[in-house]
């Protein structure tokens, strides 16, 4: 690389790095204030807010709520979009177009107009008011994401290693389950865990999904946030910092993060 | 004379049986006789699940064609398309919807400044600890979602806020720095930089380092590589990122809420309005249509034009 080349870049990519990052560091000082407001410079260290936090009901329960919409979008997309990502992948399938197609909808149709369609379908079946619509509606608005982490992974896989089970006396069960699953595990895990953290920080659609007895901790951030900033919702926020950061360190583990890089 | 056959006792392991009857009941609910559609019994839970979507659709086209009746509050029961005329004929939705489009071509053109700086690092960087640094700086925020992203910007840049504090300090006015086409343009720059990146990066890694070094050799400077070489090559990730970036943008709802309050209000913003705050749910129900109508001939269009770049699903090699 050529000396301009390299500043131009790194100048690039420096912004970058502290655009993306100066609010998460920004809120993990703020909740740690000992004043009563978020003030700069800081008026010095204490966990107050977060012993105010781990004390409030509130949040405690939109928190449990968040998990559990996250654990059921996690549940049904899992099944759901490995299925479909080794469909599209592995079988010849007709109207392959059209069901590219129609499986981006998720992606093309603009989040506002899902959610205001699920809300008017839910609301229609009389489901709207607990917390499992609202998880499914998670799972239908980030399908893709888990399709393609599938689907990357499928084409990797040798179609005669499935047949060579089979000649050796598997069956078609045997051979999913010892052949077919296991190639496109890393493919399922960094799904399943983007469905997971997608459905733990969405708003929109929670937002519109849920009343005012089940929100969500998004949704009760959003509607807590107020001109005054505080700092118990810094503290809060600290929570989303420390699980996307556990999802990144599992991610790392599991598949590592250099599996993004791949050419496709 | 007995055979050393197998003792009579002897039987198989637990898992072989189970695994045995497993293909057995497999045999019988899906016979070996299916096995050519196959391919659409797996696929067949997934095209259901987003079935779901197209039930909403038809909903919001149904109540988009009832008007509310003003006496009652409730919807009309016959059909009539007075909603869409009342959403094309005013000037208010005109004005959200060309801020909308304006500022989504904004941050598409910014977004993809950045992110292909910082993919084409993130690419050719060669020290893995550097590489796996630019990753989690990219995924951190990426994964603590929008309303605490925002959230931050308004410690940040808040009237009393961390920006405005600092320059007290040194006896500057404090100055207005959120709720302005600015702020929301940044905010909404920083919340799509990882999905550009993320859908560049495959799209750079496919280009050999050599076809640089041989341009270079060739006597090109590096614009110029960047600009015949580069460029071209990364085209179907620049297509597939920049679409992603224009449409999530057009139709954003919380950067324009938390960072414009309520002064920049983007589509989806008077849309949410229309359905809870005016409660005229035949309006926003056309709104929504429409904007979902654009949103889908311009990804026609694209892909039309383009194909579908690094959007494609499960492509074979």
């Amino acid at each position: 690389m050529s000396r301009s080349q390299k500043i131009t870049i790194w100048g690039l990519v420096w912004f970058s790095i502290i655009t993306l990052s100066l609010p998460t560091l920004v809120v993990l000082g703020a909740s740690l204030t000992a004043g009563n407001m978020v003030a700069f410079p800081p008026q010095g260290l204490s966990l107050q807010w977060y012993e105010k936090i781990a004390l409030a009901r509130d949040l405690q329960q939109a928190f449990l709520r968040s998990l559990i919409v996250a654990a059921i979008c996690t549940a049904v997309a899992i099944p759901v979009g490995t299925l479909a990502g080794l469909a599209l992948s592995r079988f010849r399938l007709r109207f392959t177009t059209a069901i590219q197609v129609y499986l981006l909808l998720p992606f093309t149709i603009p989040l506002i107009g899902s959610g205001i369609g699920l809300m008017l379908v839910f609301g229609q079946w009389h489901v709207l008011g607990s917390l499992w619509p609202v998880g499914i509606a998670c799972a239908v608005i980030n399908l893709p994401f888990i399709i393609w982490s599938v689907s990357s992974s499928a084409v990797l896989l040798d179609p005669d290693l499935e047949l060579a089970a089979q000649s050796c006396g598997a069956g078609r069960v045997q051979t999913f389950f010892h052949v077919t699953l296991p190639a496109v595990m890393p493919g399922v895990i960094t799904g399943s865990l983007l469905m997971f953290i997608l459905a733990m920080n969405e708003f929109l659609v929670s937002l519109l999904l849920v009343d005012a007895r089940i929100v969500t901790l998004p949704v009760l951030i959003y509607n807590s946030i107020r001109s005054i900033i505080t700092p118990d919702l810094a503290a809060v926020s600290v929570v989303f910092i420390v699980i996307a950061l556990a999802v990144i360190w599992l991610l790392d583990r599991l598949v590592g993060l250099e599996i993004f890089l791949k050419s496709k | 004379m007995s055979e050393p056959g197998p003792k009579q006792d002897f039987r198989y392991p637990l898992h072989w049986r189970l695994m045995d009857g497993v293909e057995r009941l497999a045999d019988i609910v899906w016979p070996r006789s299916m096995a050519r559609h196959t391919g659409w019994l797996f696929i067949a839970p997934a095209l259901l699940l987003v079935g779901l979507l197209v039930l909403g659709l038809v909903q919001i086209a149904d109540s988009s064609l009832r008007v509310l009746d003003t006496a009652t509050f409730l919807p009309s029961e016959d059909w009539s398309l007075t909603n869409y005329e009342k959403a094309l004929g005013t000037k208010v939705y005109l004005t959200v919807a060309w801020r909308s489009v304006s500022a989504a071509a904004l941050t598409t053109v910014l977004t993809l400044i950045l992110a292909f700086a910082y993919a084409y690092a993130l690419v050719r960087v060669r020290k893995a600890w550097i590489r796996k640094a630019l990753l989690i700086t990219l995924f951190l925020p990426f994964f603590i979602g929008q309303v605490v992203r925002a959230y931050g910007w308004l410690i940040i840049l808040g009237n009393s806020g961390m920006v405005n504090e600092a320059l007290g300090l040194i006896g500057v006015a404090p100055m207005r720095l959120l709720f302005n086409y600015g702020a929301v343009i940044f905010g909404l720059v920083q919340y799509m930089l990882p999905f550009a990146v993320l859908l560049l990066v495959p799209a750079l890694t496919a280009i050999p380092e050599e076809t640089e070094t041989a341009a270079g050799s060739l006597g090109a400077s590096w614009p110029r590589i960047f600009w015949h070489v580069l460029l071209p090559m990364a085209k179907p990730g620049l297509i597939g990122a920049g679409l992603v970036v224009f449409t999530l943008t057009l139709t954003d709802f919380a950067v324009p809420a938390m960072l414009g309050g309520g002064s920049q209000d983007f589509i989806a913003n008077a849309i949410y309005d229309q359905f809870f705050r005016t409660a005229d749910q035949g309006l926003g129900a056309a709104l929504a249509l429409m904007l979902v109508a654009a949103g889908s001939i311009l990804v026609g269009l694209v892909f039309m034009v383009f194909g579908a770049g690094t959007l494609a699903m499960g492509g074979r090699k």
